[in-house]
């Protein structure tokens, strides 16, 4: 079975056979249909994220519930998912059912580390290494993506690093995020953003608990998706 | 007849009863499509600008000053200093039926008192159809938009007492089984969003319970002294344990699966939420809107995950 999470910005795809993925890859969402290139009709495909009824006879689910399974198959014991995607970020809380999404605002959401990577001139997965780099995370305070950015341009004029200035966005993106993240739990971090190691060591130390972060955590969703399906099918 | 502008419910009765026609502001403004300038609520700033541009008219207004949010307060103020005749109406915060008897002998005065008491009448039968659409919602047999447009509308009828009735009478009478995958209450202030209850239901989300319209429906009078004891039970204007208590048993008796908590930007119902989750031991979705729009995606994506979530969509 095909599992696609056609994202806003990417569009991932996973092939599961006998229970285990045996085949990735990643376009620009633009480009989603060329996931399908080599699929033959007969192979059932499931869908989710924004182009997810794109797909004529797909199985589509929103990202929250591809979100479940897809980590109920991988992480065991996982009680909330926070999921940073292209546009946004969602929290959920699997013992009370339970789930927010950041409203109104870019500044928790992978479009904000994309804006930043291109201000810095280097790739956002090169964010992270930037970060290992830091002797001390610059202050900033803004919550607003374009708010912050000014801050960051204001440090780099006040002679900070890039490294420093770069984790000092980590900590304030890591901080908006903890801000819907439930007190208590077993934290799992999936999505794009969840590639970002800075992101990831900041949000933990704001939680002050372990945050477990899936092998291939921007596919998580794309695996839901046949999980669920399968599961579905199974009951039919 | 002269119209009274209204900025949150006041009783009808009184109103159509004193000869005016009220006019709830609230109820232009989700298909205003406005972008009101300088705003926190986008529901009083709408109403507010609609006023003050002569977009909207009436001869008087009436602003609920107390059991209402501060939003409306000072945005009634800025109306009233625009020369429009206000007068500033107070729900009791303690239930304090006498001071609601003073406050509805004050509003009385304001619209030059009594003079057809059989429009009085004529609410309250109208408030009883109500109920029986509400009730209908409640067991399944007729949509939650259905009853939702209609109750909504319970603080001005629309305008016209005699029209309003056949309406409700017609959707009474449109009665059908409702099939849908899970039964869910509405809390809070009514969505901006026109479209809000048909997009909810299209993801097979059955709205049975609206709580401020459902206050609308509940509280009614035939004098002053009957209509002060049933809206000092208007549990917006009151503490939360009271409203919480009222939510419980609704709940409860509806059979509801699951909870939408709507809040508006700016609005202080916002910060409700957490005590409404820790009380209301059902699965919540908090939606909250701002301007005046369809519903947004990202409010549809919401939406059809928790109609997945309690449809079982979770991972065993």
């Amino acid at each position: 079975m095909i599992g696609l999470d056609l994202g806003s910005t990417r569009a991932k795809m996973v092939r599961v056979l006998g229970g285990e993925v045996v085949l990735r890859r990643e376009v620009p969402s633009p480009r989603w249909r060329e996931l399908l290139d080599r699929v033959g009709p007969e192979e059932p495909v499931a869908t989710t994220g924004y182009f997810r009824r794109q797909v004529p006879g797909a199985r589509a689910i929103t990202e929250l519930t591809a979100a479940r399974w897809g980590v109920g198959a991988l992480v065991p014991g996982a009680e909330v998912i926070v999921d940073v995607g292209g546009q946004d970020t969602k929290v959920q809380d699997l013992r009370t059912n339970r789930f927010v999404l950041n409203d109104k605002c870019s500044a928790g959401t992978g479009a904000f580390l994309e804006l930043v990577a291109s201000y810095f001139g280097v790739g956002v997965d090169e964010l992270g290494r930037l970060h290992a780099e830091a002797a001390e995370p610059a202050d900033i305070n803004s919550t607003c993506a374009v708010f912050a950015m000014s801050e960051m341009v204001s440090q780099l004029v006040g002679g900070r690093t890039r490294a420093d200035v770069v984790a000092g966005m980590h900590r304030a993106f890591a901080r908006r995020i903890a801000e819907l993240v439930p007190p208590t739990g077993a934290v799992v971090l999936i999505g794009g953003g969840a590639r970002n190691s800075g992101l990831r060591s900041e949000l933990a130390r704001i939680l002050a608990r372990e945050v477990v972060v899936p092998e291939h955590p921007e596919h998580v969703n794309a695996l839901g998706a046949v999980e669920y399906a399968a599961s579905a099918g199974a009951d039919e | 007849m002269s119209t009274v502008g209204i900025t949150a419910m006041v009783p009808p009765e009184l109103v159509y009863g004193c000869g005016h026609v009220p006019v709830d502001l609230n109820n232009a403004v989700p298909t205003s499509g406005a972008v009101p300038r300088g705003k926190l609520c986008a529901w009083t700033a709408t109403w507010r600008d609609a006023l003050l541009s002569g977009t909207a008219h009436v001869d008087r207004l009436v602003v609920v000053a107390g059991g209402d949010c501060h939003n409306a307060l000072a945005d009634g103020q800025r109306v009233a200093l625009s020369g429009i005749p206000t007068h500033f109406f107070f729900y009791p915060f303690d239930g304090d039926v006498a001071y609601l008897e003073g406050q509805l002998r004050a509003f009385e005065a304001f619209l030059g008192g009594m003079r057809d008491p059989s429009a009085v009448g004529a609410v309250a039968r109208i408030k009883d159809l109500a109920l029986e659409l509400d009730a209908a919602r409640a067991r399944g047999d007729l949509p939650g938009s259905v009853a939702f447009n209609h109750m909504i509308a319970l603080c001005d009828m629309r305008g016209d007492l005699a029209a309003f009735e056949r309406s409700v009478r017609e959707a009474l009478s449109r009665r059908r089984e409702v099939g849908a995958a899970a039964r869910v209450a509405l809390v809070g202030v009514p969505p901006i969003y026109p479209d809000f209850h048909e997009v909810a239901e299209g993801f097979g989300l059955q709205l049975v319970f609206d709580e401020l319209p459902w206050e609308f429906a509940r509280l009614g009078g035939r004098d002053i002294g009957s209509m002060a004891r049933s809206y000092s039970d208007y549990t917006f204007a009151r503490q939360l344990p009271h409203r919480l208590a009222l939510l419980e048993r609704e709940l409860r008796d509806r059979r509801v699966d699951g909870v939408i908590h709507y809040t508006q930007y700016a609005c202080h119902h916002m910060l409700e939420d957490e005590v409404l989750r820790s009380r209301l031991d059902l699965p919540m979705l908090t939606v909250q809107g701002d301007l005046p729009r369809r519903c947004p995606e990202q409010e549809k994506l919401r939406l059809e995950a928790f109609a997945e979530l309690l449809a079982g969509g979770r991972a065993r």
